[in-house]
């Protein structure tokens, strides 16, 4: 999505806080009947300094035996369930409801030079290392010289972090194109730094690519986006997928989100379901299947702004 | 002589050893710096001077053939379709002192247990991260970090329960640890068989010098494993879970099966549900308590783990987070081989152990360091440069040997990323005497030492692996580089007390019959080996009777029943010759025939189905005999192509082709006559008689569903193929007709070539499959077979042999094409009742697109 449309009251303050329904509807089909499919959920949003879950509810056709939930290792919410009745079609639905308050306004020459925050790395002790996991390589995301120099070219020396970072998101919205037929899951970051495409998987890949190879902390994360129709036309129920954006981390204010697909600092529009190293940490839905011939799978996301009573 | 008393100095095996000379500069592990021979050796080279060279050397050759018989191999690429490479073993053993190897267990089992230690302070405290002893780098940059391992709890905190060292000795005489191993130790297999192969070689020398056993290192395993399980249940169900044939050490996994009585088992046999393991066999699900795994730490869940993992269980680490089972090494457990992690060990020790590193690790510089890195590229050609951290395309590399613009390249490598480099300090290894043709010389050699997990400690195998090579440098931590492998002599305090992994003789055990307990896929590779052997004689017999009538006295453009038999070969499907009226020229027919003989593409070639018996043959190797193998073996190595062209090719064809019905009928002999009448046999003749059936309605459809002029000539083909000529003669002499032709191969439920047999076979076999209890209709199996099984019985051979108007035979057609029809649904039921292997999983994934 390159659109900048955003859903700000007309005149005045923006809100402070804002509610949102999100339906998310994952839906497999097999050409041959399934005895047995696994499955590994990500689609509970968490809670965040911003960010409160109302509710959340998981409609599973066929029923599983149960569900359960544990912790992964940064925190998300994760969900197993199983299914053993042979099926050739499984629907998992998640119904959610969560509150979000508004994100501080930073100004962008507020930070520390980002030569400071690299620099870190070296003492990286105790609490400390929360943060600094998140500074190294990972499965889909690999720091490269290609990577630096197009980091460099808004990180120049000496200067605020923030305003690099804001730069730096602001030219991968303006140089790389959204293209849902470009790339996949499988597609390395060189080929999406070679052909200038993707999607907002692959622009929060590449930004937190930029910000490592800079040994700068940024972590990837996976969530959902309001999104409002062109004036005129009426909202498209289940038009929408998941979203990706990139967390990335300074002393003055900890973890500072980055759309890079749209050029902003996520606020009242972006909602967190989890974060990790890359996609394959936080990935909403993954199932394991055996048999089944042919297999698709159909993904939609409402996202709806609660009205209040 | 007394050879128990050992002579001084070098004058022992003085005979065999002329000419024996260490390079300069490493140690030797035969002679000390003077020339003399260390002690621990002498009453070994006496006793192999009084043995002599020549008799050595006859022995050893024995030795060899039987290492071969064995089929000691490893698969050096690991592909599945390649040939496997022999085993090579030295025939002089390396022998130790017994007081060095004391010091240099207890140095190894510290060691284990530091390792076990710090993989359960990263799994979870990570005190050594928050204290700075160990950089973050090796552990969060590490792939081997497993994040959903993370917190796991594994029973006692033992996650290391087999280990291997790799060591190597100094010029100095100290031993150092150039590698660990601890995610599946791949060799203690491999050091059992060295060992009963060379004790078998010299029994004499080997009882005189009073080796210590090997035996009680796996009895150790196999207790403690048995124990952890144990809390759950009492007599727990471990299982050794293998990559299969597929994995380079597949051989090893086989053999240790066997060894420890563990269930060899694959990804595939085993399932999750309700977060326990499972074992997939013909009688149901049987639970799994614990599980000694031979696949990667990243391989074993598609779920959690690699998603493109086809040799794991997916669920499998969820059922360890649920601690409802015991996973031998504990998954993550790789994290530890990092060889970065090697230059941080002696600080780790002092603040984990409370001890000082009594074996230290090969000099290892961790270039994320800054002294390290100023120090590793000032002194790089001096250096063995690594990854820190396993990396898909980084090998260690001798800084040496690259030129000067490689080695400035290497330096700019490391100032880009130093966290990802290591420097090590090049080992020049010892030398031990090697047996080459029938002199012995020196060869550097590297030492493999294993250590299980036992009560009360780590154990150390009182024995080992060595491998040996001509260069030091060829020594590299693979199991299959270097020269071949040694066996290593720990020698006892004492005298040796016999152990062995069978139980005393006291023990009860009730007899048994083994039942149900079969897995799946064993089931299913047996059924496919029946289908396979079938498929494979019934085209040998067709192709026979081709190159016979092409070989004989006749012109083969005068035989019509080639044209007819060639439309068998190519099946009902195949276009119809050019013209209806006369055969094929006969350079198309040779062409075509060359085709089915010996072009693995062609679908239903001899080559295509003999491919496909050799890979089935393979993965059921653990379960026929030795004998049945090597006949299998045999089919496969008797089909070769011919030598030139024209009828010498042919005649040499045609007594390939005999030879290969031969060998198969020897197969048949050995499954009639030996197999124990258990599920396995019930599922490999299930197998060869649905094929065999199959092949005899193809037969028969495609040579007789149209009448053909000179008809008697095919009906005479079709007695040869069916191997009937005999019956048929006794009972009609040489009147050849189709109806009590169609009695004798189709009917006639005496003669077992015979579909009517081949039905009643499948009914009996059908009959006895395991059944849900008390079911108290038929099954769809036995429906199936029923209806067939009636349709034949109630045929009227006069009727089915008389052609219509045009020629043709309907009823015979209509007939063989629905029994063709029930049988392959019955196979299919037959694999979805009991074998279903839906194959391996598939990982969908949502990709965040918006």
């Amino acid at each position: 999505m390159n659109t900048m449309a955003r859903s700000r009251p007309p005149g005045g303050t923006p809100a402070a806080r804002a509610r949102f329904r999100i339906v998310h509807a994952t839906r497999y089909l097999y050409s041959e009947a399934v005895p047995l499919c696994q499955n590994e959920l990500h689609v509970r949003p968490r809670d965040t300094t911003r960010q409160t879950c109302l509710t959340h509810r998981l409609v599973i056709d066929p029923l599983p035996v149960k569900v359960e939930e544990c912790r992964d290792y940064f925190g998300n919410h994760l969900q197993f369930f199983t299914i053993h009745d042979r099926h050739t079609e499984l629907a998992v639905t998640a119904h959610t409801a969560v509150e979000l308050r508004a994100a501080e306004r930073l100004l962008p020459g507020s930070t520390t030079n980002w030569e400071d925050i690299a620099s870190l790395e070296r003492r990286a002790l105790g609490d400390d290392l929360e943060v600094r996991q998140f500074v190294y390589d990972s499965p889909h995301i690999t720091a490269t010289p290609a990577l630096v120099e197009l980091a460099r070219e808004s990180f120049t020396p000496g200067r605020s972090w923030l305003e690099a970072s804001l730069e730096l998101t602001a030219r991968i919205h303006r140089d790389f194109v959204y293209d849902a037929t470009a790339t996949s899951i499988s597609t390395p970051l060189a080929d999406v730094l070679a052909m200038r495409r993707g999607v907002c998987q692959d622009f929060a890949h590449l930004q937190i690519g930029c910000l490592r190879a800079l040994g700068l902390p940024a972590r990837y994360v996976s969530g959902y986006l309001l999104t409002t129709p062109p004036p005129g036309q009426p909202r498209l129920v289940g038009a929408d997928a998941s979203h990706a954006w990139v967390s990335a981390w300074c002393p003055e204010f900890g973890w500072v989100d980055f759309d890079p697909t749209n050029n902003i600092i996520p606020s009242l529009e972006h909602i967190t379901l989890a974060w990790g190293r890359d996609y394959s940490d936080v990935c909403p839905i993954k199932g394991v299947f055996v048999g089944g011939g042919e297999h698709a799978m159909n993904v939609s996301v409402d996202v709806e702004p609660l009205i209040e009573n | 002589m007394n050879p128990l008393q050992a002579a001084p100095g070098r004058t022992v095996g003085d005979k065999l050893l002329a000419g024996y000379s260490p390079p300069k500069g490493v140690y030797d592990e035969l002679l000390d710096p003077a020339g003399r021979m260390r002690p621990q050796w002498s009453e070994f080279f006496q006793l192999l001077d009084a043995l002599g060279r020549d008799e050595l050397e006859r022995r050893w050759q024995q030795s060899r053939r039987v290492i071969h018989e064995n089929g000691l191999t490893y698969n050096v690429h690991g592909n599945p379709f390649g040939r496997d490479r022999r085993w090579e073993l030295d025939p002089l053993p390396l022998v130790m002192r017994h007081d060095e190897w004391q010091g240099l267990s207890t140095g190894l089992a510290q060691r284990a247990r530091l390792l076990n230690a710090i993989l359960s302070d990263l799994y979870g405290p990570q005190h050594l991260l928050r204290e700075g002893l160990l950089p973050p780098e090796i552990v969060f940059a590490n792939p081997e970090f497993l994040r959903p391992c993370h917190g796991v709890r594994v029973p006692d905190d033992c996650h290391l329960h087999l280990y291997a060292a790799h060591l190597a000795r100094s010029p100095e005489g100290s031993w150092w640890v150039v590698a660990d191993r601890t995610q599946a130790a791949v060799g203690p297999g491999y050091a059992v068989e060295n060992r009963i192969v060379i004790s078998r070689m010299v029994p004499h020398i080997f009882h005189h010098c009073q080796v210590e056993r090997l035996a009680s290192f796996f009895m150790e395993l196999r207790g403690r494993l048995g124990s952890l399980a144990a809390r759950r249940k009492a007599s727990p169900h471990v299982v050794l879970l293998s990559p299969g044939p597929s994995s380079p050490t597949y051989f090893e996994d086989a053999y240790l099966s066997r060894y420890l009585g563990y269930p060899l088992v694959e990804g595939e046999d085993l399932t999750v549900r309700d977060n326990r393991v499972f074992l997939k066999t013909l009688g149901g699900l049987v639970a799994v308590d614990a599980l000694l795994r031979r696949v990667m730490d990243q391989d074993c869940d598609p779920l959690e783990l690699n998603g493109h993992s086809a040799v794991g269980v997916p669920g499998l680490v969820h059922a360890t987070r649920c601690g409802r089972v015991v996973v031998a090494n504990s998954l993550g457990s790789g994290l530890v081989e990092a060889p970065g992690l090697m230059a941080f060990l002696p600080r780790i020790c002092e603040r984990l152990l409370g001890e000082t590193l009594a074996i230290p690790s090969v000099r290892t510089w961790w270039c994320g360091g800054d002294d390290a890195r100023e120090y590793v590229l000032d002194n790089l050609e001096r250096l063995v440069v690594g990854p820190a951290i396993p990396h898909p395309h980084r090998k260690p590399v001798h800084a040496a040997s690259l030129d000067s613009d490689q080695r400035a390249r290497l330096a700019a490598e490391i100032i880009a990323s130093p966290a990802h480099f290591v420097a090590q300090e090049l080992v020049v290894r010892s030398t031990a005497p090697v047996w080459n043709e029938a002199s012995i010389k020196p060869g550097h050699i590297a030492l493999r030492a294993f250590l299980v997990a036992g009560e009360g400690g780590y154990h150390v195998m009182p024995g080992a692996l060595a491998h040996v090579s001509s260069s030091p440098a060829a020594l590299g931590e693979s199991l299959f580089m270097g020269h071949g492998s040694k066996d290593v002599w720990v020698l006892a305090a004492g005298p040796v007390a016999p152990v062995s992994l069978l139980q005393p003789p006291g023990t009860p055990v009730e007899p048994r019959r083994s039942g149900n307990d079969l897995p799946s896929r064993v089931a299913d590779n047996l059924f496919w080996l029946g289908r396979h052997i079938e498929r494979a004689e019934g085209a040998a017999r067709l192709l026979r009777s081709i190159v016979t009538r092409l070989t004989s006295e006749a012109a083969p453009g005068s035989l019509a029943e080639l044209n007819v038999l060639y439309r068998a070969l190519c099946g009902p499907l195949s276009a119809p010759a050019e013209d209806d009226a006369g055969p094929g020229t006969v350079a198309t027919m040779e062409l075509l025939l060359m085709e089915f003989l010996y072009d693995e593409h062609q679908p239903g070639s001899m080559q295509s189905i003999l491919a496909a018996l050799g890979r089935v043959a393979k993965v059921v190797r653990d379960r026929i005999s030795l004998d049945t193998w090597r006949i299998l073996k045999r089919i496969e190595d008797d089909y070769r192509p011919p030598f030139g062209r024209g009828a010498g090719a042919q005649s040499d064809i045609l007594t390939m082709l005999n030879q290969t019905i031969y060998n198969i009928s020897a197969f048949a002999g050995m499954a009639t006559e030996n197999m124990t009448r258990g599920p396995g046999w019930q599922f490999l003749e299930l197998g060869r008689r649905i094929e065999r059936a199959l092949n005899m309605i193809s037969l028969l459809r495609g040579t007789l569903s149209v009448a053909t002029t000179g008809e008697h000539a095919v009906l005479d083909a079709l007695l040869e193929i069916a191997d009937s000529s005999m019956t048929y003669r006794n009972r009609y002499a040489t009147n050849l007709q189709l109806a009590p032709l169609l009695d004798l191969l189709l009917t006639d439920e005496t003669n077992p070539r015979a579909i009517a047999f081949q039905l009643a076979a499948l009914a009996h076999h059908v009959e006895r499959l395991p059944r849900t209890n008390g079911e108290p209709l038929l099954s769809d199996e036995q429906r199936l077979v029923l209806s067939v099984v009636s349709a034949v019985r109630l045929a009227n051979v006069q009727q089915l042999a008389e052609p219509d108007q045009a020629g043709e035979r309907p009823r015979l057609d209509a007939l063989l094409d629905d029994a063709g029809i029930k049988l392959c649904e019955l196979a299919s039921a037959i694999s979805h009742k009991y074998l279903v292997h839906a194959g391996p999983a598939h990982q969908l994934a949502e990709i965040a697109r918006r």
